[in-house]
């Protein structure tokens, strides 16, 4: 194994799971960079969570196979778990425990666990410390979940849609919280969301799952650079052979005029096109779009 | 020290059962009220504790097996135990120890209180004491091993179901056979060794079988239940041959004194 790949985060090989007749994944490959933030977009049933629980040791994949810091993790999943701090998509903290007990218990696992840093974030949060976890509401259980996962100051954080089901200001918290973790230790996160919006700021990469395939690994950046959202007014005649050098990924007209996402050349010099920057929810619908309709 | 964390973990939410073992205890003890005879009312006062008591930890250790691992991954939420760097072993010997200590702390909370004021300690051997509790013991690990992977079987509702219930019924029908063998040749009196040798080598395999579900299955409920399953079949099988040739050997060595029984008088 060469250092590089010993160093990496998060790597995976043609993985792939298969529940009976269903694959559920199908030969994902992609690699996380130490300090990177990669996000993992996906519909509803595209493999998020099965690629998550192989991610995770959880579940052995029937295909390829998961390597985190360059072990391999089925087999490592013990010594790999002082590196990683998970959170995961049901919180799952025995409801009995209150945080106390929680914070006790996972604090007692963890040569590096840092009490004053879970404590600070629990006052942050403002927790009732001596509640069962299972009373908790559903935004303080998913920051209890991160302020113990981030307690081990883990290299690596693995979210699973950490901000499902969370009011706007429970959201902002955890991404505040992300950002100043990622200030101050430069912690690789992978992350897997709906909140597109949310993610946006954050991620350095994005891959994007559907139907069990890694349609997209690419860097965000590249994807905006590669990718323009241009419109035009319904008094401008845009015939789809004007776009058409342009390969457009995804468009639609009618009597409000039109929109399109192009993924080739520079359309400004179009005459009545107008470029508008391009949001990852809008590309994220783009290219699921296209994907379901070719497929 | 991280069993014992996972075992203080389960604890956590359950200490009500040991109020419950408390009534047990005052109930027997009621008894003494009700009888005339003090001799009698202390008799039956000690043994309804010591009955109780041994009944309770059983339940327990029955309801605790059944839930242990299960439970939480059919909620979704043995996930949390995975994520720890704990190894499969300290999360299943962590909650073993939980349901054993679960059970004998009840069982005792239910027994000592009638049994001390009854004065029926004083009767007692150090001897019959370990008797009671190792046979409460070991009936509190046999059924919370054998509960907890019936459990898995049961929720993960695969396939392999067929294979355990062949394994079972096969392995019933060879216990008959094979006491049935014993019966006719006379040897009746060794019958007892069998099943206590079946029964140790049927929990030596129930708590692999438990282990490997935890350590090969872990949150993939379909695929804990496979290597319970094929564990479970090769356990019954390899503890059949065990018994086959245990019961070959006693029918071979035994005393010529010893005549084989004819077939009209067994005992059905």
């Amino acid at each position: 194994m060469t250092s590089q790949a010993a160093s990496l985060p998060v790597a995976c090989h043609q993985v792939g799971v298969r529940y009976g007749r269903t694959q559920a994944l199908d030969q994902a490959t992609f690699q996380v960079e130490p300090g990177q933030v990669y996000a993992l977009l996906g519909r509803n049933g595209s493999g998020k969570t099965s690629l998550v629980r192989c991610l995770l040791g959880h579940q052995k994949p029937t295909a390829g196979r998961v390597d985190l810091f360059g072990q391999d993790v089925w087999s490592a999943r013990q010594a790999l778990m002082h590196r990683v701090g998970v959170v995961a998509e049901e919180p799952d903290a025995p409801p009995l425990m209150t945080t106390r007990q929680l914070v006790r218990f996972c604090g007692s696992l963890y040569p590096t666990w840092d009490q004053a840093g879970v404590d600070q974030r629990l006052g942050r949060f403002r927790i009732p410390m001596d509640l069962p976890f299972g009373r908790l509401s559903r935004g303080q259980k998913g920051q209890v979940s991160l302020a113990l996962a981030l307690g081990p100051k883990p290299a690596l954080l693995v979210l699973d849609d950490p901000t499902l089901g969370l009011d706007a200001v429970a959201r902002r918290e955890v991404y505040d919280e992300l950002l100043g973790e990622l200030a101050e230790r430069g912690t690789t996160v992978l992350i897997t969301t709906h909140d597109l919006a949310g993610i946006e700021g954050l991620a350095d990469r994005i891959g994007i799952l559907h139907q069990g395939r890694l349609l997209v690994d690419a860097s965000l950046e590249d994807l905006k650079a590669r990718h323009r959202k241009v419109s035009w007014a319904p008094s401008q005649a845009v015939a789809p052979t004007d776009l058409a050098p342009f390969a457009p990924l995804w468009s639609r007209a009618g009597s409000l005029g039109g929109e399109a996402i192009l993924t080739l050349g520079d359309p400004s010099q179009v005459p009545g096109l107008q470029v508008h920057p391009l949001s990852l929810e809008e590309l994220f619908v783009a290219l699921v779009g296209e994907a379901e309709v070719a497929s | 020290m991280s069993i014992l964390a996972v075992t203080r973990r389960e604890w956590t939410g359950r200490r009500n059962i040991l109020l419950l073992a408390l009534g047990f205890s005052v109930i027997s003890l009621l008894s003494l009220s009700f009888e005339t005879d003090p001799k009698t009312a202390h008799e039956k006062a000690s043994f309804m504790g010591v009955f109780s008591g041994t009944m309770l930890a059983w339940v327990i250790a029955l309801l605790f097996g059944a839930t242990m691992v299960s439970r939480d991954l059919e909620e979704r939420r043995f996930g949390f135990f995975l994520n720890q760097p704990l190894h499969p072993a300290q999360i299943f010997l962590g909650k073993v120890l939980a349901g054993l200590g679960l059970g004998l702390l009840a069982g005792l909370l239910a027994t000592l209180p009638p049994v001390l004021l009854s004065g029926l300690w004083r009767q007692l051997a150090l001897k019959d004491v370990g008797s009671v509790l190792g046979v409460g013991l070991a009936g509190c690990l046999v059924l919370l091993l054998f509960f907890h992977v019936v459990s898995i079987q049961v929720r993960s509702r695969s396939l392999w179901l067929l294979l355990d219930l062949v394994a079972w019924t096969a392995f019933f029908a060879g216990v008959r056979w094979l006491s049935l063998r014993l019966i006719d040749g006379g040897a009746f009196q060794d019958m007892f060794h069998l099943w206590l040798g079946l029964l140790a080598g049927v929990t030596l395999g129930l708590g692999i079988a438990g282990y490997l579900q935890v350590a090969e299955g872990r949150a993939d409920l379909q695929r804990g239940h496979r290597w319970v399953s094929v564990t479970m079949a090769l356990t019954l099988g390899l503890a059949l041959l065990a018994g086959w040739a245990d019961v070959s050997w006693v029918l071979k060595h035994r005393p010529p004194e010893a005549k084989a029984q004819p077939r009209n008088s067994r005992i059905r």
